[in-house]
């Protein structure tokens, strides 16, 4: 039973937290419910210190629930990168529109983490899926979250279409596996014995991955991508682009080396050339668009090819590069969310040609979003030019020498659409610039905290000494 | 296969799998709303009677007091408060009829074609005799191994979260947004 607690404390700590939250809202008196933001954000970092504790690994519900030393790491990031949104959330959620439903906004989030960690720690198939239900249904929510915006309730309508077609696939494909693996298959100890990249095996695999696919927005699974990031209220698209996204990415890292190893040789195929695609194509589009939060879910889509760069190695040293390149990536496109949600939330606008001549009015905003979006970006002194090198690193240590190519090839593309913005605060003019714009302590605190992780991260190199160090307990 | 070694329960098989596959194609393709929850209520049923000819009772009411009274009613209730009675959704073109009817039977035939190539080791063990309710509610509860009390409490956050969310989007608000 003390085991139990030990190996489940994130999970229960976060399921007390939005009991709390739920029971707080509905009988505090109104004085105490305005101090809601800070009553979530200080439960959640004392759960996130409790989280870097030292803790025990193993398994609990007979394998359905297991925890390893990097699953421990992994969910600790991810809950960083929430407690970022929430601290850049807040003056978007103090808008009388919006106030009066913000502890729903802390709940449903706490949820979502909760169903993250459930299936980054799965053991099963049935837990695994109910982990990602709950990653995503109660997030269409909050995509629809303005809701007497229509482009808010079109983007929470076509997240929840996406969201049951892409778990249809899944579940076909788990299908597929009961088939080909038996009941008891649908454990993945058991299953793991019992692949032998039989055809039917090959398509349960093709199914299971196009599921995946459509969370991490692989292209050609992101059709939605755009029209959501651009509807849904910037902060959730902060959470959906960075924090809901590396939760699929670590999960489908997990399951590939625990899984899939046997059908490794196979699975590379289809990486391969899903890494091409999505670096190229998600590249393409981003230099086209104008609006920011657009801009962001192309780029964010090239990003998550890079990500997968890593993974096509399957080597520990690839998937510590993995691990490492989304921290990274958290931090720096956290960090450019908070600008565009301070810039969104004082003045209303987000398209990037609005941002001319922002060097002028707000000289410290626009800095720290060029840090940010050099980082992105991968330019040397930066943590970005680190995660990317790592990435190219593992590829290349396995003999993808071709893919790396193309996606250095790509690097240079995407450094050309990131300084389009670079060039729009600093060089071009405009008539009418942004204002100068008092920025709010809890955003503040946000940006300080991404950059102090964009530039020390890469400077560092403990932490990833750190990540590629024991924690290989996959 | 020989035709007289067919039994009576794979003739009801046979049956319902066309009423199923019949019922399906018909849901997508139906213009109308209305008529595609009919063949809809078609393909649930026929499922369950699947579940009956399996001997999983329990399964079967299941589906039939969920999906059918539960879900496809609110289906129905969901069609009649948005749209109009009798009215008709647009004709997709031609090009994309066509399009979209080889990619799916593609699609479609491919998988038919790995799944009757494909080879079954494991399936004699599973269970064709009747799960008593005892069994179920043992397996529901339990923590250990082929027992389900973490995802059956997985399923009560995520319905938690789920009516939160729904009251969510529901609520109003005095001061309209704009």
């Amino acid at each position: 039973m003390n085991d139990l607690v030990q190996l489940m404390r994130p999970e229960m700590l976060l399921l007390a937290q939005v009991v709390f939250l739920l029971l707080f809202d509905l009988f505090a008196p109104d004085r105490a419910r305005r101090h809601t933001d800070a009553v979530a954000c200080a439960l959640f970092l004392a759960s996130i210190a409790v989280g870097f504790l030292p803790s025990t690994t193993g398994e609990a519900f007979g394998g359905m629930f297991t925890v390893t030393a990097m699953t421990q790491v992994v969910k600790n990031v991810l809950s960083i990168g929430l407690l970022l949104v929430f601290l850049q959330s807040r003056v978007w959620l103090s808008d009388e529109r919006t106030s009066f439903k913000k502890a729903e906004f802390y709940i449903l989030t706490l949820s979502t983490l909760l169903g993250m960690n459930l299936m980054i720690s799965a053991g099963h198939f049935l837990l695994f899926y109910l982990g990602l239900e709950l990653a995503s249904l109660p997030l269409t929510t909050l995509v629809a979250y303005n809701k007497y915006s229509d482009e808010s309730i079109e983007a929470g309508a076509k997240f929840v279409l996406i969201a049951a077609f892409s778990s249809g696939m899944m579940l076909f494909g788990i299908s597929l596996f009961y088939g080909a693996a038996g009941a008891d298959g649908l454990y993945f100890d058991v299953l793991s014995s019992r692949l032998a990249a039989t055809p039917l095996q090959l398509l349960a695999l093709v199914f299971f991955l196009s599921g995946v696919a459509f969370k991490i927005s692989l292209v050609p699974f992101h059709l939605w991508t755009a029209d959501v990031y651009q509807g849904a209220p910037t902060s959730v698209t902060a959470f959906l682009s960075v924090v809901s996204k590396g939760a699929a990415v670590f999960a489908l890292m997990f399951l590939s080396f625990r899984l899939f190893a046997p059908l490794f040789e196979y699975w590379q195929y289809v990486v391969w050339a899903l890494v091409v695609l999505t670096i190229t194509i998600g590249n393409l589009f981003a230099m086209r668009q104008d609006n920011m939060k657009r801009f962001l879910a192309f780029s964010s889509i090239s990003q998550a090819g890079y990500i997968l760069l890593g993974m096509i190695a399957g080597t520990p040293l690839a998937m510590s590069s993995v691990v490492y390149y989304l921290l990274v990536y958290l931090v720096s496109n956290l960090g450019i969310f908070a600008v565009v949600s301070i810039l969104e939330n004082n003045s209303g606008k987000v398209h990037i040609s609005d941002y001319r001549g922002l060097y002028r009015t707000n000289p410290y905003l626009s800095v720290v979003l060029m840090l940010f979006l050099f980082s992105l970006g991968g330019i040397p002194p930066f943590a970005g030019f680190f995660s990317k090198f790592f990435v190219f690193m593992a590829a290349a240590d396995q003999g993808f020498y071709v893919l790396d190519f193309i996606a250095l090839i790509n690097t240079v593309i995407s450094l050309y659409y990131y300084l389009l913005v670079v060039k729009a605060m600093f060089i071009a003019d405009s008539e009418n610039p942004i204002p100068t714009l008092h920025t709010d302590s809890w955003s503040r605190l946000c940006l300080t905290l991404c950059l102090v992780g964009t530039l020390f991260f890469g400077v560092f190199s403990g932490i990833y000494a750190f990540l590629s160090s024991g924690a290989w307990g996959l | 296969m020989d035709i007289a070694s067919i039994t009576a329960s794979q003739v009801i098989f046979f049956i319902l799998a066309a009423v199923i596959l019949a019922g399906s194609v018909m849901t997508v393709v139906s213009r109308k709303l209305l008529h595609a929850a009919v063949y809809l209520l078609f393909v649930l049923l026929a499922t369950a009677g699947i579940y009956f000819l399996l001997n999983y009772h329990f399964l079967a009411a299941v589906q039939i007091s969920v999906y059918i009274g539960g879900i496809l009613v609110l289906l129905v209730f969901s069609i009649y408060l948005t749209s109009q009675v009798g009215e008709k959704m647009d004709e997709p073109g031609i090009v994309k009829k066509t399009v979209t009817m080889l990619i799916s039977m593609g699609g479609a035939v491919f998988c038919f074609w790995v799944l009757c190539t494909g080879q079954f080791p494991y399936a004699d063990q599973i269970h064709l005799n009747e799960i008593d309710m005892h069994a179920i509610g043992q397996s529901l509860l339990g923590t250990e191994r082929y027992q389900y009390l973490l995802p059956f409490e997985a399923i009560s956050v995520l319905l938690l979260a789920c009516i939160i969310g729904g009251i969510l989007i529901a609520t109003g608000n005095t001061k309209k947004e704009d």
